[in-house]
């Protein structure tokens, strides 16, 4: 065997290693009995979904790597990444899945988890504030301009009392409670 | 005359009345009968589906049951509220174990909901329920073959098993104005909006990149139908040139307010002024 002086690095490749003790065997499971995880185990990672995506290039995870990370268990990082909460929901990565792995949905699934554990963005805590107090995302401010065109001031038939109600009682009650 | 229950939203009435009325009176000439829904809150967004998704299936499932009370289709002309209602009926009617429970919510308000109600965007109810010649019927002042590239936007043409919806017919509606539809290489890309509460960078990346395809590709114009993607690529064209220095200047119009304009109504009528980039450049392109 020829002798080298130089210590070869390891390949740029190469991930960190994964903590076997760290791994929660269940995550798989909880993610299929959702109501979108059903053909989670067919992902043969081909990354086809990565391709698609529009801002994959500035995540750490790819979404084929969240997939992934789904599968072996790793909870604990899907559940805190920030990549969850950009997916921009734009359906891309699920469209062109070969597996017909539901990716997008997925995601969704994930960020539902992670609101029960009260990981949830600031301003999306904050939106989740404004659908239980005002019943609505965007409310009316310029009646006028409304006026104008010979609309109504107020939309004619809108009530937010039953939606602010539904909500007070699901997980967006808690999480706003929760403040 | 087709009958419609019209699911209004809160983004369109709050931040574009003119798409709402400009909506309101094409449909009114081409015989539709929009009747605004009466009782119905907001679809709650992706953002609450992302937090609390049973919730965000009882709130929707509410809208979904009052509109089949009454036995007319939805139409909506918010590609977001588009996106809620048909993706909670999806589920709903392949889930009915969800069914039972969100059934069990609805019954304290007096109601119920089987699944036989249809969700459609307002524009494809025009393309399906009146068609194309129809259309062309009442075009009036057509354009002059003016380049317009449309923006369909996500949650209108994905996931397809669930949206039903095909781009094409997109194109042929803005073909009956006499326009011509500009192809774009990101004709299917996010105009960003989602991302915009969690990334704000991020978001004016995704409009500066699609608005630059549109314009490279010799769009004079874009159109869109849905109020957060108007909102992305109109008003964000503001942040992009703080962002980037980069001034696109495309003016943003809805579908509704070009068919309106070629119809032969004002410019009032539609509420061209409000459109954060100065619209009105297309007056010049019909021909009277």
């Amino acid at each position: 065997m020829a002798e080298t002086k130089d210590k070869i690095d390891p390949p740029v490749t190469l991930v960190e290693p994964i903590d076997m003790s760290r791994l929660d065997s269940s995550f798989r499971k909880e993610i299929q009995s959702m109501p979108d995880g059903n053909e989670l185990n067919a992902c043969f990672a081909c990354s086809t979904c990565t391709a698609a995506c529009p801002i994959a290039n500035q995540w750490t995870y790819k979404p084929h790597q969240l997939i992934r990370m789904i599968l072996l268990g790793m909870r604990e990082e899907v559940l805190s990444s920030k990549e969850i909460w950009e997916c921009l929901t734009c359906f891309q990565c699920q469209e062109r899945c070969p597996q017909n792995v539901r990716v997008t949905d997925i995601l969704f699934d994930c960020k539902n988890l992670a609101a029960e554990e009260g990981k949830v963005p600031d301003s999306i805590k904050g939106l989740a504030k404004e659908l239980i107090e005002k019943g609505q995302l965007y409310v009316i401010t310029a009646d006028w301009e409304r006026e104008d065109l010979d609309l109504e001031p107020e939309v004619p038939g809108m009530s937010t009392d039953e939606f602010r109600e539904i909500l007070k009682a699901t997980r967006t009650g808690k999480i706003v409670g929760g403040e | 005359m087709p009958t419609y229950n019209l699911y209004m939203g809160c983004s369109v009435p709050a931040n574009y009345p003119n798409y709402e009325a400009a909506t309101l009176k094409v449909a009114e000439a081409l015989g539709m009968e929009l009747i605004y829904m009466d009782g119905v809150g907001c679809c709650g967004s992706p953002n609450l589906r992302a937090i609390d998704y049973f919730g965000w299936l009882v709130v929707n499932a509410r809208t979904l049951a009052i509109a089949e009370k009454n036995g007319h289709d939805i139409v909506t002309p918010c590609n977001g509220c588009f996106g809620s209602l048909k993706d909670v009926l999806y589920h709903l009617k392949h889930d009915k174990e969800d069914m039972k429970k969100v059934n069990d919510e609805l019954k304290k308000y007096g109601l119920e909901l089987k699944g036989n109600v249809r969700v459609r965007h307002v524009v494809e109810a025009m393309y399906t329920d009146i068609g194309i010649e129809a259309i062309k019927a009442k075009v009036t002042r057509p354009l002059d073959g003016v380049k317009i590239a449309v923006h369909y936007g996500c949650h209108i043409l994905r996931p397809k098993d669930v949206t039903e919806i095909n781009p094409e017919n997109l194109d042929d509606l803005l073909r009956a104005t006499g326009a011509t539809v500009v192809e774009y290489p990101l004709w299917k890309q996010c105009c960003g909006a989602t991302v915009l509460p969690v990334n704000e960078e991020l978001a004016i990346r995704l409009a500066h990149d699609k608005l630059k395809s549109m314009k490279e590709a010799g769009a004079e114009f874009a159109m869109v139908i849905c109020p957060a993607c108007g909102n992305q690529l109109d008003l964000q064209q503001f942040g992009i040139k703080d962002t980037y220095g980069v001034e696109f200047n495309l003016p943003v119009l809805f579908y509704p307010q070009i068919l309106a304009l070629a119809m032969g109504m004002s410019e009032d009528e539609v509420g061209l002024e409000m459109n954060r980039v100065p619209a009105d450049p297309i007056l010049s392109h019909f021909v009277e």
